[in-house]
Parts: C-alpha cells; sequence; structure tokens
C-alpha cells in the first residue's frame, strides 16, 4: 500500500467535507481546490508533467469559478454539518475499498489482474488472489471517488439551487472521473484533455447557474414577490444570508 | 490535420460568439457566420480517410464526419442569419459551433472514453446558453431556471453514464476485461454484456429525453428560440448516439442484444416512437410538434441498438444525419413564423402559407424530407432499422411511423392552405417588395444610391427573405434525405 496515495485519499475527502459543510464560502472554496488538487495527484506513478498540468490548471480554474460564482450567491452550509458529512465521505470510501475488493475478487475468478499496482506490490502479471486482495493504488482511487460521489450526490439532487449544487456537480463529475481510472486503468493523453475539460465544464455550468440562482433570488427578495410564506420561511432558514 | 483545423476554428468562433453575444450582438452574429462558413469550407475540402494521432490516440475523419460536418455548418450558417432577422439575444451560433467542433472529433476519435468526455462538455453549452436566455428574457417564469438546471445534468449525467459503463466494460471484472472477451458466451459473460448495452441505452434515453425522461425537454423547448432546438437535441443527440452506437457494436457486439435485452430496447424505443408521434399529432403548439418529432427520430435511432447489426448501424448513421438536417430546417421554419405572424397555435395560423407562398414551398420541402420516398436514403434508413429490429414486421411497422409525420405536418400544412385569419394578415407580408430603390435624403449617383438602398430594402423584405433562408435549409434538407450520410 502507497502510504502517500493514502494521505492524498484523506485530503480529497477532508477537502470535500470542508466544502460541502461550510457557511465560510473562502473556506469551501479552498476545500473544494484541495479535494480537485488531491485528485489531480491521485495516480501511481504520476503521470507527465504535461498531463499533470493540465490536471492542476483545470482543478484551479475550476475552484476559481466556484469562488467567483460564491460572491454573489447566499451562502448554504450543510443542513447537516460538518460530522455527518464526514461519516458520509468515510462510508463512502469504504464502500468504494469494497468495490474495488469485489471487482478484484471477481477478476481473479477468471485469473486476470486488477488495475495497475502500487508501489512495492506485485507486478500486473500475477493473477490476483481471491481471498487475499491488497489495497492496490487502483482501489485507493476507487475510494476516493466513491467517497466524493456520495458527499457530491445529495447537494446535486436535493439542494436547493446555488453554490451547493455548483459543488455537488463538480464533485460527482470528479467522483466519476476517478472511479473511471479506479476500475479501468489510466487513461491515454487524449482522454486526459476530454476529462479535465469536462471537469472545467461542469464548473463553469455549475458556477453560471448558481449565480442565476442567486440574482433570481435576490430580484424575489427585492419585490418581496414569494408567493408561499411558509416556502419564504423555509428557504430564508436554510440559505443564511451574508 | 484538416479536422483539427476545423475543430480548432468552430471552437474559437464559437466561444467567441458567446462570450461577445451579451455586449455586441451584430460582432458575436458576424463572427459566428464567417465561423461557420469557414467550417463549411474546411468540411468541403477535408478528406473522408485523413487520419493522425492525438495525444495516443487515432483520428479518422470518415464519411459520416465529413457529411455530418458539411451538413451542420452549411445550416449553421443559415440559423445565424436567420438569428439576425428574428432578433433576440445570440444563442443559436456560438453553442452549436462548440457542438460540431467536439461532435466531429468524438465521431474520428477511436477511443470511445474519450469520445463521452467531450460529448458530455461539448452538449452542455447547447443547453445552458440558450436556457439562461430564455430566463432572462421572462423574468416572470422563474420554471426556467430549473428547467436548465435540469438540462444541464442530463447532458452531464448522461456523459458521466456514458463514461462509467464503458470503464466498468474494459475493467478486469467488466464484460470486455476478461480474455475471451465476447467470444466466450457463459451465462455469466452474456449477463455482463447485455447489462453494459442496457447502461448505455440509459444513457442515450436520458441524453435524447426518450418518454417518460422527456420532461425537461418538453418545458426547455418552451423557454428557448426554436433555432436553439436542434444544436441540444437533434444534432448534439444524433453525435451522442453515433458514439454510443459504435462502442456498443465495436466493443459489444451483436451478441450483447441477443436476450431479453433486445426486447425491453424495442419496447423503450417503440414507447418513444409511438407516443412521441401521437403527442406531435395532436399538440397545436409547433415548438412541441418540433420538439417530439426530434424525440421521435432519436428512438427510431435506438432500434439500431436492438440488433446492432452493422448494416444496421450503417442506416442509423444515415438516419441520424439525414433526420437532424431535416428537423433544422422544421425548427427554422417555427421560428420564422413565430417572429413573422407573432403566433405558434395551429388556430392562430390559419393561410399562413397562402400569405407567404415560399415558406409554404419550403414547408412542403420539408415534409417530403420528413417522409421520404422510397428511393431515398432517410425512407431506407428507417425501414432498416425497423426492420433490424422486429424482423418480418418491420417493414409494415416503418410505413406506420413515416405517415405519423405525414399527419403532424400535414396539419400544419393544411392550415397554411386555409383561408387568411386576421392575425395572420396582420403580419408582415411574405411577399416581395421593392421600396424603389432610393434612400432618404440621398442625391448621389445612381450606384451609390443603390447600394446606400440596401439596408432599407433588408429591412423591407425581412419576412420573404427569411423565407428564404427556410428554403435554403429545406431543398439541404431534401438533399440529406436522399443522399443520406455515407453510412
Amino acid at each position: 500500500m502507497n502510504l502517500a496515495l493514502v494521505a492524498i485519499v484523506l485530503a480529497v475527502a477532508a477537502g470535500a467535507v470542508l466544502a460541502v459543510s461550510t457557511r465560510d464560502g473562502a473556506a469551501s472554496a479552498i476545500g473544494l481546490a484541495f479535494a480537485l488538487l488531491g485528485a489531480a495527484l491521485l495516480s501511481d506513478p504520476l503521470p507527465s508533467p504535461a498531463v499533470l498540468g493540465v490536471r492542476v490548471v483545470a482543478a484551479l480554474l475550476v475552484a476559481t469559478m466556484i469562488r467567483s460564482a460564491m460572491r454573489s450567491a447566499p451562502r448554504q452550509p450543510s443542513p447537516v454539518g460538518w460530522p455527518s458529512e464526514a461519516f458520509l465521505a468515510t462510508a463512502g470510501a469504504i464502500a468504494g475499498l469494497g468495490l474495488a475488493v469485489g471487482l478484484a475478487s471477481a477478476a481473479a475468478a477468471g485469473g486476470q489482474s486488477v488495475g495497475l499496482p502500487g508501489i512495492g506490490e506485485p507486478g500486473p502479471a500475477g493473477p490476483v488472489e481471491t481471498g487475499g486482495a491488497a489495497v492496490t493504488s487502483m482501489a485507493l482511487i476507487t475510494a476516493a471517488g466513491t467517497s466524493l460521489l456520495v458527499l457530491g450526490a445529495a447537494p446535486l439532487v436535493h439542494g436547493r439551487p446555488g453554490t451547493r449544487r455548483a459543488i455537488g456537480l463538480v464533485l460527482v463529475t470528479q467522483a466519476v472521473l476517478l472511479l473511471r481510472i479506479g476500475v479501468a486503468g489510466p487513461a491515454v493523453e487524449l482522454e486526459e484533455i476530454a476529462r479535465e475539460a469536462l471537469l472545467v465544464v461542469a464548473g463553469a455550468t455549475g458556477a453560471a447557474l448558481a449565480s442565476a440562482a442567486a440574482g433570481s433570488m435576490l430580484g424575489r427578495e427585492t419585490e418581496d414577490e414569494l408567493p408561499d410564506p411558509d416556502a419564504a420561511v423555509e428557504g430564508r432558514s436554510s440559505v443564511v444570508a451574508r | 490535420m484538416t479536422l483539427l483545423v476545423l475543430a480548432a476554428v468552430a471552437l474559437g468562433t464559437g466561444l467567441a460568439t458567446i462570450f461577445l453575444g451579451e455586449q455586441r450582438r451584430a460582432l458575436a452574429l458576424a463572427v459566428g457566420i464567417a465561423g461557420s462558413l469557414a467550417v463549411l469550407a474546411l468540411a468541403l475540402v477535408m478528406p473522408d480517410t485523413d487520419s493522425l494521432i492525438v495525444g495516443g490516440v487515432g483520428m479518422v475523419s470518415t464519411p459520416v464526419v465529413r457529411a455530418m460536418a458539411v451538413a451542420w455548418s452549411a445550416s449553421l450558417a443559415v440559423l445565424g442569419l436567420l438569428e439576425i432577422a428574428v432578433g433576440g439575444r445570440p444563442t443559436v451560433v456560438g453553442p452549436s459551433l462548440i457542438g460540431l467542433a467536439v461532435a466531429g472529433l468524438a465521431l474520428a476519435t477511436k477511443d470511445p472514453a474519450s469520445s463521452m468526455a467531450a460529448l458530455a462538455a461539448g452538449g452542455v453549452a447547447g443547453v445552458v446558453v440558450p436556457g439562461l436566455a430564455g430566463w432572462l428574457d421572462a423574468p416572470n417564469m422563474p420554471s426556467r431556471l430549473p428547467t436548465t438546471n435540469r438540462g444541464t445534468l442530463a447532458i452531464l449525467g448522461s456523459g458521466l453514464l456514458g463514461l462509467g459503463v464503458i470503464a466498468w466494460g474494459t475493467s478486469a471484472a467488466g464484460p470486455l476485461g476478461g480474455s475471451g472477451a465476447t467470444g466466450s458466451l457463459d451465462p455469466a459473460a452474456q449477463l455482463g454484456l447485455g447489462l453494459a448495452l442496457l447502461v448505455m441505452v440509459a444513457a442515450v434515453a436520458i441524453r435524447t429525453g426518450l418518454i417518460p425522461l422527456h420532461v425537461w425537454a418538453a418545458r426547455f423547448m418552451e423557454g428557448v428560440s426554436p433555432l436553439a432546438v436542434p444544436a441540444a437535441f437533434a444534432w448534439g443527440s444524433a453525435a451522442f448516439v453515433l458514439v454510443a452506437l459504435d462502442w456498443s457494436q465495436v466493443a459489444l457486439g451483436q451478441t450483447a442484444a441477443s436476450g431479453g435485452e433486445r426486447w425491453l430496447i424495442i419496447f423503450v424505443a417503440m414507447t418513444s416512437v409511438i407516443l412521441g408521434g401521437l403527442a406531435a399529432m395532436v399538440h397545436d403548439d409547433i415548438e412541441h410538434v418540433l420538439g417530439y418529432s426530434i424525440l421521435q427520430d432519436a428512438a427510431v435511432a435506438v432500434l439500431a441498438f436492438a440488433s446492432l447489426n452493422p448494416d444496421v448501424v450503417a442506416a442509423a448513421r444515415n438516419w441520424l444525419v439525414a433526420s437532424a438536417t431535416v428537423k433544422t430546417a422544421l425548427a427554422a421554419w417555427a421560428s420564422v413564423v413565430r417572429t413573422t405572424y407573432g403566433g405558434h397555435r395551429l388556430d392562430d395560423l390559419s393561410g399562413w402559407a397562402r400569405h407567404s407562398p415560399a415558406l409554404g414551398v419550403a414547408f412542403a420541402g420539408i415534409l417530403v424530407a420528413a417522409i421520404g420516398l422510397p428511393n431515398m436514403a432517410l425512407f431506407q434508413a428507417r425501414t432498416d432499422l425497423v426492420e433490424g429490429a422486429l424482423p418480418g414486421i418491420g417493414a409494415a411497422i416503418a410505413i406506420v411511423i413515416a405517415a405519423m409525420p405525414a399527419i403532424y405536418l400535414g396539419r400544419i400544412a393544411i392550415a397554411g392552405l386555409g383561408p387568411v385569419s386576421p392575425a395572420i394578415a396582420a403580419g408582415l407580408s411574405g411577399r416581395p417588395r421593392w421600396r424603389g430603390g432610393r434612400a432618404a435624403g440621398w442625391s448621389g449617383g445612381p450606384l451609390i444610391q443603390a447600394i446606400r438602398a440596401i439596408p432599407g430594402e433588408l429591412r423591407a423584405n425581412r419576412a420573404p427573405l427569411m423565407a428564404l433562408g427556410v428554403l435554403a435549409l429545406s431543398v439541404m434538407a431534401l438533399l440529406t434525405a436522399t443522399g443520406g450520410a455515407g453510412g
């Protein structure tokens, strides 16, 4: 097991928990940047400098766009708090490890190796034994992916329009991209470019929709046109004003 | 190499059009139209078998890529001119150029994961830009923002789902990761192949908005310019279906569609074919007719997944490119009718064809292209697709499906031939008129005076000029429906 990768997975999960749970916009953007930069480094061995550069630039660009949208949008902290989000991330990561081990077992039944080995692990030529599947670098990447998936899914599906949903969209996109590598191995260079373009587009779209939603809320509050008083109370209690 | 230049030009001019559009509409549209024409020129000179390796992946510009680039860019240039005449925020050319660039690269790339990621990224602009513009233009309709949100999720979600199933398929535990792949047909491998195919079809259903996943698409079409619909649905969906189909055929093979999966796919597709056609027949507003007819076209293409036969997949290529061209012409017609006469319900459009004969001729061309004649590629492709999924009875069902556009477009044609209603009579005249060619307050020579008079003449003949644009698209639709896409 590669300890550096374990540390990066922990940093990715911690950054994502911070991004979805804090009520401070700057801290949320920093958490998102940590999660995305960590995800960019989740590879063993590291990709070529050009690919790494594309990944890092895309991660920083996405964090910048989301931060930019936060300036005009109301704050939306997690309704369940950071401890619950942290537990959720842990559960997701464990599920990811289980998924990776399950895939390894299924593959081992067919006499194949799973993914690329971590440093100091057996080479790809050796089949993985069903009963003793090691935690490979691919399993750690899968764990990071599932962790981000469970953290991002709730704000994406059930969140109110705004930056929280934008963060959910980015996290889910990054999660699928990590799962792609976790289960099928490293991507070729062209796919790396396409993947990072997809991440940037997800961030840009989330930021644009969050800004539009903020403008919509502001307009409604200015004109005092909230049609349903109960909905207004509920909305204002979940959207903390600056 | 030509393909890369084409994609770079389309991407650059598309982004420039979007970013300039908010502040400098005229300049943005000029850049967009120039970009479309440049892309058209590049597509026309692009060799059919141009190949190169980019980022470790081979790219081959096939006849389908070329046909799609030519048809899409040519229709986009006309749509850009129509967008100038129609007015409003520029939401058509920019996103379409980005979609075209990405679709061209995705169809040429031999790595399906790269194609799927690129299509998801490139397709979002086609929904977000017109969706936000529609929301900004109608402050009394706040529900348009959630619709745009859902549309974004559908586009990104379908791409991510496609990416996920491709990854799982090629993983060591997936149906294609084994040494035997499609050759070893034990029950577990068969189940895996079928499951992978069904998930890919689910991604296609989300992307194309098949019934019952069509609600966001229907709401979206109500809130945007009809000119923006083809990029988001007809062309964008066509590129997505083509990539999904290529992966399913090459990676999974025909054995994936041999069991219950086949009947499930046929059920999903036929549900949308029948209900989409019926919905287009019963709706009175032309935007809904356009939307449901596009949905029905996509459902016909989905039938190719039920057999994955190479001949049927080739038919699907012809069908997707031809039907997208036809629906682009129909979208242009709907937009021009709405701009010229203000109405969009059949009750308000009585006598439209009499009032604007050029628009009527253009619609007749669209009608013929949408139904197809027995020797046309579109008609043959539809028959092959249905026959491939339902051997024996397919030919008869294909004729029934062909009759549906005859009914829903025929209703519009009949309304156009009826007595001219007061609303139509009050609209812009569809007949050309000559103002005399003299610019007010100008006393120069005849040539200079004629040049000075051009803007005034163009303004005075806005409606017939828009009708001419639709006529050009209608001719293009007929040509593509006749010749296909070289699939």
